[in-house]
């Protein structure tokens, strides 16, 4: 193994500090799991980079050790198996709005990552360092919600299954134990088969924003009547949540006889909108009952 | 560390710090300066650089994630002929101004016009939204890709 303990500038806008950093480059996804365990304290896996950059120029992560996972070409991969998509967590974002396999299988889960950042940053950002990077407005968790995606996560013993509905417990808060990592994630491939899709990214700017408010929806109407939905917003709560409130009141009933009131009433009873410098509260509010409405009259 | 990669198609060993980044390994290690930090999040586009023939904003990816990889800055692609044909066009639309921003739209542009080329707005503004332009404005950076589009075609097929 790589064990690299080395000086690292960390450059400011006022000048350069020099920061103690420790870094690891395991070998294999055993050495991993072994390195991590010796590790005690805070660390850090580096997937793409393009949020731990960011978050080590701004000062919020200062001296903690470094694990690096993007070189581990065994999470790097997007295959079929039995009734599974299975995307690796280190899959950038252009592999997966490249992939064949994708655009015959989950088109409007591709097409919807379009507008994921910007090309530049397609390149280098994974799905996993998306996820495990737990920002509000993560862009693609909303879409996972409402596909029943779930997470493998691997540990050096274990390997289990979580639906991502699941995985937040809080503001960057998981359900992950210590020395456990996502290693995939994955969709059943009929997922979005017969629903009637729906996605909404809401900006200030037409490329490369971060979103005020995210919403995804799948639903099945017949006779004007709701026979399935499924809701997730991203950017509303502390961390992108699945509306089973707003779905269970929704559910076999006539689109002209929903109370958007009552609506309200039960998305205030599972989400705590944030406020955030891109952002206020009643804003966000406001816009997601407008858009599960326009969604439900389109 | 030591690190391999191919810096604008030559060979390059250099020992460094793992989480340095790319742009500061072009700048300070090997004096190229045509990579320009302005944001340094990856919102800009101005240190634009192409890793592996695609385009990557060089603040966010550390010497760790060159090992074994080609990089090509702006000055290599200056030299290549859809480089040379794109810097023609930018050039003759008056496209840059301040300058600042424009090694970052090179790069981009040289991946649109090289692997698809097709003169489509719609395609050009898409492939071009990471890059920021504060002076000139986008629509005379647009018309240079167009025409870079248009020229394309009239070249060698072995320069295309």
């Amino acid at each position: 193994m790589l064990d690299i303990n080395c000086q690292y500038k960390s450059v400011e806008v006022s000048g350069k500090k020099e920061i103690n950093m420790k870094f690891y480059k395991p070998k294999s996804l055993l050495e991993l799991f072994e390195t991590s365990e010796k590790i005690e304290g805070k660390k850090y896996f580096l997937a793409g980079g393009t949020d731990i950059n960011v978050q080590i120029k701004n000062g919020m992560i200062k001296d903690e050790p470094i694990i690096f996972l993007n070189h581990l070409t065994e999470l790097k991969n997007i295959l079929q198996s039995d009734n599974h998509i299975i995307i690796g967590a280190l899959t950038s974002f252009s592999e997966i709005l490249e992939s064949e396999l994708l655009k015959n299988k989950l088109p409007f889960f591709q097409n919807s990552l379009k507008n994921f950042a910007s090309p530049l940053i397609q390149t280098t950002a994974t799905i996993g360092g998306n996820i495990a990077n737990g920002s509000p407005t993560a862009d693609i968790v909303p879409l996972l919600l409402i596909l029943d995606a779930k997470l493998k996560l691997f540990s050096k013993s274990k390997l289990r299954e979580v639906p991502i509905s699941e995985f937040y417990l809080g503001y960057k808060k998981f359900i992950l134990k210590r020395n456990e990592i996502i290693g995939a994630v994955l969709i059943p491939e009929n997922a979005e088969t017969g629903y009637e899709t729906f996605y909404k990214k809401i900006g200030s700017r037409k490329a490369l924003y971060i979103a005020k408010l995210a919403i995804a929806g799948l639903k099945k109407i017949s006779n004007n009547k709701i026979e399935e939905i499924k809701l997730a917003v991203g950017s509303l709560n502390e961390y992108p949540r699945r509306l089973f409130k707003v779905e269970e009141y929704l559910k076999n009933k006539l689109v002209n006889e929903i109370d958007f009131a009552d609506v309200e009433h039960f998305l205030q009873k599972e989400i705590t909108p944030i406020t955030d410098l891109r952002s206020d509260k009643e804003y966000r509010y406001r816009v997601c009952i407008n858009l599960i409405r326009t969604f439900l009259n389109q | 560390m030591n690190i391999n990669f191919t810096l604008n198609k030559k060979s390059v060993t250099i020992d460094v710090d793992p989480m340095k980044r790319l742009l500061d390994i072009l700048r300070e290690d090997f004096r190229l300066l045509g990579t320009k930090e302005s944001c340094g999040e990856g919102e800009c586009g101005a240190c634009t650089v192409l890793l592996d023939g695609k385009p990557v904003t060089s603040c966010l990816v550390n010497a760790v994630h060159i090992d074994g990889k080609e990089v090509m800055t702006s000055e290599g692609i200056a030299k290549e002929p859809i480089g040379k044909l794109l810097i023609d066009c930018f050039d003759e639309t008056n496209a840059v101004q301040c300058g600042f921003c424009f090694p970052g739209f090179l790069v981009t542009s040289y991946h649109y016009v090289k692997t698809d080329g097709e003169k489509n707005l719609n395609k050009i503004k898409k492939a071009l939204s990471g890059n920021i332009c504060r002076c000139t404005g986008y629509q005379k950076i647009f018309e240079s890709v167009m025409l870079a589009c248009e020229r394309k075609p009239l070249m060698n097929a072995n320069e295309r």
